[in-house]
């Protein structure tokens, strides 16, 4: 696994490098900014690109539009997404521009460095991913008329685990079950939330974050 | 206002005056139709009894009606000169009086000269009685001068005996000092054509100040227009009509019709004079009647709608001096540049114990206001500039009250910025030193301490979640960046009870941070209050509409009772209004 790390505070980098050559992961190229991190993106074709959402010259969204031309200009580097800001909204903005191979975690979630390791091999095969305290936190909304609230404990966690980006069969494989009964349970679900079923696995991503965003 | 070269009248009119002249100029008159009648004399007013009346009627109707006018005092000046265009009108009946003495004739035949003259300057004078700009006055005293010149050159030299085109008067010149008949005539035909040049700048003239004048100002020239193109046409007819026939003939129709034209456009321009005096004279009893106008306690601008509509001068504007702001405002405390003056407009200011209160820009023919106003009208005016003053402080406090709001905002930014990219980072450039440090002792097998480790990193991972909550609480990033809506989606997420934020605010357009932010905040403040009295739901919504953003939160809880000052405050800081209900809070503000 070969990443390219941008971020544009020097101690936090070296911080998530360390980490993730501990780890085992071979990190190609350190940037500080946008324009260092395209160029290279172009000359080491890493396999995922890791990104800080906010970076120079205006720190607001310079992570974001990188992510876009990244994956405008090489469709096989994938791209992670790093903020502080547990905001669905920019994690949902990633998706509507971009449906897979894209990721968007929170900082502290490097600390746990298997989850970013699983995070990037998961990127890298095409899936997103999408933090799990974000996904809770959507989880957690408080509903007037609750449609989730109709869904079996199992099923809500299914629904969770759907809303970080995982495929049915990473679904089976962390909950020790089958994936035909994945399968069952998804159905159930789309249909307690009166959602569209969706063939494509990343469109149901959104799907279900916009869906537990919006009631 | 400074006068032509030759007419500067500083005459004493008194009633007594007018009428004695009034009764020797109809005596003047009717001697003159007399003299014309019987015997038939050479002129055009002896014609016909119906020539004749015509004579006498334009010549009676600039007399009278100049003494008339004379009683009115910005439009004094007009009279004067048209009382003595009207003397000076009788000029050819004199001269062709055939049986009259030759003293009487030869001043007839100069005294004509200079009807034009004074005709071409009460024009010019028309409507304010003074000709205002410097070209048009050289011009006036041009044609004064060449009226001198011509009637000097003829007196001196015209020898009627030799003159081949006299009819008026072939025999009569007592002041002839040396017969040149070439001279004389060289003399009469430079000014046929000069009358025709200035008869056509006249109408230039008139024409130029219709249209550069502004709408009231054009709106007064009116009533000259027609006398000074039936004037300049019975010129140019003349002109024409004896370059044919170089003998002058009032039996021959073009040469009568010409007759006929001039006098009918002095009989109007007599009117018009008359007409002008009579609007100056509306508008200063206008004026002195004002103060009934105005009520008890006036709104802004009532003092300028009275006079305005007093004087009929829609145009009419009064700039108040305010000299502790150093500027002009209008009654509503807006500021203004100052007044000047332009074509037809003038600029009178007003004082009160030699204090400039205002200055108003009006009509130029208006009658003096410094003088005319009435007492109760200035203290309206002052009142008036008060009122203007208190809301011109008012206006500044309203914009220091939203700079102190906008600057507090940037502020907070900077801070959660500052956080953001400060403790934030190190906090989490900290936890991953101790995570690498966890590692290492889990490798060395050094269990104590990898346990210590442990906790450190749980501790710093609450430290960095508060951190985020504290910097999200000191300034939202999202507000700024992706707007209100995702704002207050993001509110509601971790919102305690459940709120629904209607889907137009996803739609809506970005307004100023200073709407936004006030907008958000009766998101929050409604949110938390509606928590505070029970209630099981709250809905938001936010709209964008004719340039005004306006929140509503509602909720089911029980009757509000606080009344939220500072998120007023908020509001009235931005420019806009909170409308509080039992249940709802209404947030109305200017979304640029």
């Amino acid at each position: 696994m070969r990443v390219v790390v941008a971020d544009d505070s020097m101690l936090t980098r070296e911080g998530i490098v360390r980490l993730l050559r501990d780890a085992g992961i071979e990190v190609v190229a350190e940037a500080e900014d946008a324009d260092a991190l395209l160029r290279h993106v172009g000359s080491a074709r890493p396999d995922v690109a890791i990104v800080d959402i906010r970076m120079p010259p205006t720190h607001t969204d310079e992570g974001l539009v990188a992510v876009r031309a990244i994956r405008a200009d090489h469709p096989e580097v994938g791209a992670l997404l790093l903020s502080q800001y547990v905001e669905p909204s920019y994690a949902m903005r990633l998706l509507e521009e971009q449906p897979e191979r894209v990721g968007y975690l929170l900082k502290d979630r490097v600390l746990d460095i298997a989850v970013v390791v699983d995070a990037l091999r998961r990127i890298a095969d095409g899936e997103t991913v999408i933090d799990s305290t974000i996904v809770s936190r959507l989880l957690g909304r408080r509903r007037r008329a609750d449609p989730v609230g109709r869904l079996t404990e199992r099923e809500r966690e299914v629904l969770g685990l759907i809303a970080e980006g995982m495929s049915n069969k990473a679904i089976a494989a962390r909950l020790f079950v089958t994936e035909r009964t994945v399968e069952a349970h998804v159905t159930q679900i789309f249909q307690k939330l009166e959602l569209p079923e969706s063939a494509d696995q990343h469109r149901r991503v959104l799907a279900v974050l916009a869906f537990l965003r919006a009631t | 206002m400074s006068q032509s070269l030759v007419v500067t009248v500083t005459f004493r009119w008194t009633d007594r005056k007018r009428i004695a002249v009034g009764a020797l100029g109809v005596v003047y008159a009717l001697a003159a139709l007399a003299v014309a009648r019987v015997p038939i004399g050479t002129s055009y007013a002896a014609r016909s009894g119906a020539a004749g009346a015509l004579v006498v009627v334009a010549g009676l109707c600039l007399i009278v009606g100049g003494l008339v006018v004379t009683s009115v005092e910005p439009t004094r000046r007009l009279g004067d000169l048209a009382v003595l265009a009207g003397l000076a009108w009788f000029g050819p009946v004199w001269e062709g009086w055939l049986a009259g003495p030759p003293v009487v004739r030869s001043l007839g035949m100069l005294v004509s000269v200079f009807t034009f003259a004074l005709l071409a300057n009460l024009i010019l004078a028309y409507p304010t009685g003074g000709v205002r700009s410097r070209p048009e006055r050289s011009f006036v005293n041009a044609v004064y001068a060449e009226a001198l010149l011509v009637a000097i050159g003829l007196a001196l030299f015209r020898d009627p005996f030799f003159d081949l085109a006299c009819w008026a008067n072939c025999t009569d010149n007592v002041f002839l000092v040396w017969s040149v008949p070439g001279l004389a005539r060289a003399i009469v035909l430079g000014d046929r054509w000069f009358t025709v040049a200035v008869a056509t700048a006249l109408v230039v003239s008139v024409a130029w100040r219709l249209a550069s004048g502004s709408g009231s100002a054009a709106r007064a020239l009116v009533p000259i227009v027609a006398p000074t193109v039936m004037l300049a046409g019975a010129i140019w007819g003349r002109a024409v009509a004896l370059e044919r026939t170089p003998v002058e003939d009032p039996s021959d129709p073009v040469f009568f019709a010409t007759f006929v034209l001039g006098c009918v456009g002095v009989i109007v321009l007599a009117l018009a004079v008359v007409w002008a005096a009579a609007r100056s004279r509306l508008h200063h009893r206008a004026v002195a009647r004002i103060v009934t106008d105005l009520r008890e306690v006036p709104a802004p601008g009532s003092v300028e709608a009275a006079l305005a509509r007093a004087v009929g001068d829609p145009e009419l504007r009064i700039a108040y001096w305010l000299p502790a702001l150093g500027r002009f405002v209008d009654a509503s405390g807006a500021p203004l540049a100052e007044p000047a003056e332009s074509p037809g407009r003038s600029v009178t200011t007003l004082a009160r114990e030699e204090r400039r209160v205002a200055v108003v820009s009006h009509l130029a023919t208006l009658p003096d206001l410094e003088r005319e106003l009435g007492s109760a009208f200035r203290l309206g005016l002052e009142n008036e500039r008060l009122q203007a003053e208190a809301l011109a402080h008012l206006v500044e406090l309203r914009a220091s009250r939203a700079r102190i709001v906008e600057t507090g905002d940037a502020e907070r930014r900077r801070l959660e910025r500052d956080l953001h990219d400060g403790a934030q980072q190190r906090l989490l450039a900290l936890s991953y030193d101790i995570r690498l440090a966890q590692t290492a002792a889990e490798e060395d097998g050094d269990t104590k301490a990898a346990s210590l480790l442990r906790e450190a990193l749980d501790r710093s991972h609450e430290a960095l979640g508060e951190l985020r909550e504290l910097a999200h609480g000191i300034y939202p990033a999202i507000l700024a960046e992706a707007g209100l809506g995702p704002a207050l989606e993001t509110l509601a997420d971790s919102a305690p009870i459940p709120v629904e934020v209607a889907a137009r605010a996803a739609g809506a357009g970005r307004c100023s941070p200073a709407a936004e932010a006030a907008a958000y905040l009766a998101g929050v403040e409604g949110i938390r209050d509606a928590g505070g009295r029970g209630a099981s739901f709250v809905t938001l919504s936010v709209t964008v509409a004719d340039g005004w953003l306006v929140i509503t939160v509602e909720d089911d809880g029980s009757e509000r009772v606080s009344p939220h000052v500072a998120l007023a405050d908020r509001f009235g800081a931005a420019g806009g209004e909170l409308i509080l209900e039992p249940r709802r809070i209404r947030g109305e503000v200017p979304c640029a």
